[in-house]
């Protein structure tokens, strides 16, 4: 699967993920510490995914 | 995850409230939020001219997106720190989101002061974070004040407050756990400051910006990297994480229970600011943060 990291702007390659509270676990991520995007749409931790979604991840702490 | 109020699937789920939310739900949710942080903190009234202090990050532009769907009189301020990139990148984004909104935007040069923040850093040869926030408080302050705002509202939000409580906590630093707060009320020289979004965590503003379709400036700042306060926030989000509602708890309790105890302190042992004999700026020192600071870059006025 396809992984956009925002702000870095970085592509990953996650493979079997399964839903997006273990897609974050793998980017080291907690829940509150990003928003995940599917054509969209907002995505919930439990939301399951599909090896051919193009997701984004976006990492909310600002800094500065 | 079904929406809590409509049972619609939810888009946002947020643990510290035992809920989920659907887009609009979601909205709604943010608006009674701040609606309740503006009603039981009496943080302003229908009459007030607010200032809006502007970064461009998510968290000023969902204030003031919030501040004018609920009819409140606004204007943003926009502080070009002079940064190569990142400040016309954020003013940029500043720029469309009010011409969209139709909120009347001013601009404050930090070069024309005299105080690019690079030139600032590269003076002060120390972090430049906190003198920068100095700064900016200092003429967001004083535009409020010459230009006839009663209040001036900041994006700051439950991470940012409780990631200074935690800080000052660690410090016990008594004259800012004395003023810390959603309002700080108008005294001599100073303008009544606000912090609507006060009971919104980042990831809700985060979440309220993309839905809101707010086209925020996401570009972190090139000094910020090991402030402490980010630190501070990542344990912080380890601890909300295993407890959800810490956060809120942590700061509602303070601002219930401890606040007025380091206030009454102060009061009694703090130093009383007096005018800046420069600028007329309070301040406990024989002058002024900003006017030492000119002084040392060489600014002219």
């Amino acid at each position: 699967m396809q992984i956009l990291i925002e702000p870095d702007n970085k592509m990953v390659h996650i493979e079997r993920s399964g839903n997006v509270i273990n897609l974050l676990k793998k980017l080291e991520l907690r829940p509150n510490q990003a928003i995940v995007i599917r054509e969209n749409e907002l995505l919930t931790p439990d939301r399951m995914l599909d090896e051919e979604d193009k997701i984004v991840v976006r990492k909310i702490a600002s800094r500065g | 995850m079904k929406c809590t109020r409509c049972r619609a699937t939810a888009a946002v789920a947020l643990p510290s409230h035992n809920a989920g939310f659907c887009p609009d739900c979601f909205q709604v949710f943010f608006s009674r939020q701040v609606q309740k942080a503006i009603k039981e903190k009496d943080l302003f009234q229908p009459e007030d001219k607010i200032l809006i202090a502007l970064s461009g990050g998510k968290d000023s532009l969902s204030l003031a997106r919030e501040l004018k769907l609920l009819g409140y009189d606004t204007a943003g301020l926009y502080i070009d720190l002079a940064i190569p990139d990142s400040s016309v990148k954020a003013g940029e984004h500043v720029g469309r989101f009010c011409r969209e909104l139709g909120i009347n935007l001013h601009v404050l040069d930090l070069q024309k002061e005299g105080l690019p923040i690079p030139e600032v850093q590269k003076k002060l040869r120390r972090p430049v974070c906190s003198v920068c926030g100095q700064i900016k408080r200092y003429y967001f302050n004083r535009f409020a004040l010459d230009n006839g705002y009663s209040v001036l509202a900041t994006g700051h939000n439950l991470d940012d407050e409780v990631a200074r409580l935690f800080s000052n906590v660690m410090r016990w630093d008594t004259a800012y756990l004395g003023d810390q707060g959603p309002a700080l009320p108008a005294q001599e020289g100073f303008v009544r400051k606000v912090k609507p979004l006060y009971r919104l965590s980042e990831f809700e503003t985060a979440n309220y910006s993309f839905l809101a379709g707010i086209d925020y400036c996401y570009a972190p700042c090139p000094y910020s990297r090991g402030a402490s306060f980010t630190f501070y926030k990542s344990l912080l989000d380890e601890l909300e994480h295993q407890q959800p509602g810490r956060k809120i708890n942590f700061y509602e309790g303070f601002l219930n229970r401890a606040r007025r105890a380091f206030a009454r302190q102060e009061d009694l042992e703090g130093l009383k600011p007096e005018p800046c004999p420069v600028c007329g700026y309070p301040t406990t020192g024989e002058v002024c943060g900003v006017c030492r600071l000119r002084e040392i870059m060489g600014a002219k006025g």
